[in-house]
């Protein structure tokens, strides 16, 4: 895997816990579904992208604004992203949701300007890969330098077709093992990994490549702590 | 199995000289034990170039030094340790650990230095999946059946738990290896020397011992008096197999009164992991019969197992329960 660059959050199951209600009432209202029981919020959503995109539709505001306010933000966000932030590592929300709700998550958020660009269905003009390219062009990243976590099938098909490294959040083990047969480039159990992870794949392109080594060379300093003792 | 070299060094300058030339790709063979079996499961994280290091003579031996500790060469096969009069004089408790280390036939090839610096054995990675250990981006032992050989104390992206014993066994010593390295000799507790996944030359692995350094030599002090020891280990068969859960302790003991404590648990965390809370609460008390079950109430705070393997902690608890049991009845 080439050296992470960037990463793109889609803030439904990646950074926070959504209701899957709301999505489910979204797709009996607007899309004529039957409205089903599901646990989970991001599949909720991911399904209902995928009605979005069949039938050129769109969601009810109010009621995805309903889902923003019974999301509960992972108790790892902020300090994973305060890590990944003094990293270098350049931070992107690339969301399929609408430009009010993805501000009012933020609020939500725990406070740091973390995110150097936000782009939704709004913005990008798009749902599902749409974000996510326009989020990497205007970085002026490479796709391959670009990983986008996800909880989904949905997320990982759409990550690899925007060309970036799809990375499986495991949440849920039992999910993660039958999503994992959908070859992620990766696989991380929580975000409090994502910059150990980044830090693994930059020891090990510059071990590879051969690339000179700097004073921060793993390769070339005594080993310093990847690990946490626990979580 | 992939085309490999072989090179049979006389001295560890020669055998340092050689891993240094091939990098990452290069590796210690000594026992075999680990190393070749890797090998044959066609992993791709296995070297290329052996450096066989059993046709140096001055890293198999043991012998007591000056100050009443003994000194072990790293080549030193586990079945010499287990047969040593001098170690079961002193330090009864490490050749019981290795006793229970696979069967007679492993341990007569096995080395000291294998067994400290061995490969851990998710199935996962010996199965040759791409995971973190094997040039990959997953644990799959975080996600699958995790009930036998992975942490239940959390972890960073590799899940695997420590596999070792005679580390675990060999920290409640306050022992010591010395390591041979491009720049001269270096010197780490055991402890430092298996801290858990690292990250060291672009690897995830379990030690800190880099692609041109070569473990040589493991000092154990001289017995503190009134030390009394136990060294207990559950795993899924009888014999021939890694520890679900082990505990090593060493507690220095005047009358009754317990002076100063190392409790090290094995098989349930990424390193052999020494439980300081246990130690604290245990200095200035008195051993008895119940002392067991109030040291199990501060045991282990921060565990988190994962899906199947919870009942790790519970035998980890158990055996801190009959070590502290056992140590009381042998006053």
């Amino acid at each position: 895997m080439q050296a992470i660059e960037g990463v793109l959050f889609e803030p439904v199951g990646c950074l926070a816990e959504f209701p899957a209600e709301p999505f489910l009432e979204i797709a009996a209202r607007s899309f004529g579904r039957k409205k089903k029981t599901s646990k989970s919020g991001s599949r909720a959503y991911w399904h209902l992208l995928n009605l979005m995109e069949a039938s050129g539709g769109t969601m009810s505001e109010a009621l995805e604004l309903q889902a923003v306010d019974g999301a509960s933000v992972y108790e790892d966000v902020e300090p994973a992203l305060s890590e990944l932030k003094t990293m270098g590592v350049r931070l992107v929300i690339a969301s399929s949701l609408s430009g009010a709700a993805v501000a009012r998550f933020l609020k939500k958020c725990p406070p740091g300007d973390f995110f150097e660009g936000v782009w939704t269905r709004d913005n990008a003009g798009g749902v599902k890969a749409e974000p996510l390219r326009r989020a990497v062009a205007g970085a002026s990243l490479h796709p391959e330098s670009v990983m986008f976590l996800t909880d989904t099938a949905e997320g990982l098909k759409v990550a690899k077709s925007a060309g970036v490294q799809s990375i499986l959040m495991m949440n849920d083990p039992d999910e993660a093992r039958r999503l994992a047969m959908h070859d992620p480039a990766g696989g991380i159990v929580s975000l409090h990994e994502l910059p150990d992870f980044i830090r693994f794949v930059a020891a090990e392109n510059r071990v590879s490549t051969g690339l000179p080594k700097s004073p921060s060379d793993p390769a070339q300093t005594p080993p310093r702590a990847l690990l946490r003792q626990s979580r | 199995m992939k085309n490999i070299s072989i090179y049979r060094p006389k001295t560890v300058g020669e055998a340092i000289q050689i891993l240094s030339q091939h990098g990452t790709e290069g590796g210690v063979y000594a026992g075999g034990t680990d190393l070749l079996v890797r090998l044959k499961n066609r992993l791709k994280q296995a070297p290329s170039y052996l450096v066989d290091i059993k046709r140096i003579d001055n890293l198999r031996y043991i012998k007591e030094d000056a100050q009443g500790g003994v000194a072990i060469g790293t080549a030193t096969r586990l079945s010499e340790i287990a047969d040593s009069a001098l170690l079961k004089k002193k330090y009864p408790m490490l050749v019981e650990a290795i006793h229970t280390i696979s069967s007679p036939e492993l341990r007569n090839a096995s080395t000291l230095g294998g067994d400290l610096l061995q490969e851990v054995w998710c199935q996962y990675l010996r199965g040759g999946y791409s995971c973190y250990r094997n040039g990959g981006y997953m644990c799959y032992g975080a996600i699958g059946d995790n009930s036998y050989y992975h942490s239940a104390m959390g972890g960073r992206l590799c899940y695997a738990a420590y596999p070792g014993d005679a580390a675990t066994a060999l920290i409640p010593f306050d022992a010591r290896v010395k390591l041979a390295t491009p720049a001269g000799v270096k010197e780490l507790s055991v402890e430092q020397l298996v801290p858990g996944d690292m990250m060291v030359d672009g690897r995830i692995q379990s030690h800190v011992v880099r692609f041109n350094e070569i473990l040589t030599e493991v000092v154990i002090p001289a017995p503190k008096p009134g030390a009394r020891t136990s060294f207990e280990k559950l795993r899924p068969r009888g014999v021939w197999d890694f520890a679900m859960a082990s505990l090593a302790m060493n507690l220095q003991v005047r009358g009754n009164t317990i002076d100063d404590a190392r409790v090290v648990f094995g098989g349930i965390a990424g390193k052999p992991l020494r439980e300081t809370a246990v130690e604290n609460f245990l200095k200035g008390k008195t051993l008895s019969a119940d002392l067991g079950g109030q040291a199990v109430s501060v045991a282990l705070a921060n565990a988190a197992p994962l899906k199947y393997n919870e009942m790790k902690i519970e035998m980890a608890k158990g055996l801190l329960a009959s070590g502290l049991a056992k140590l009381n009845a042998s006053n």
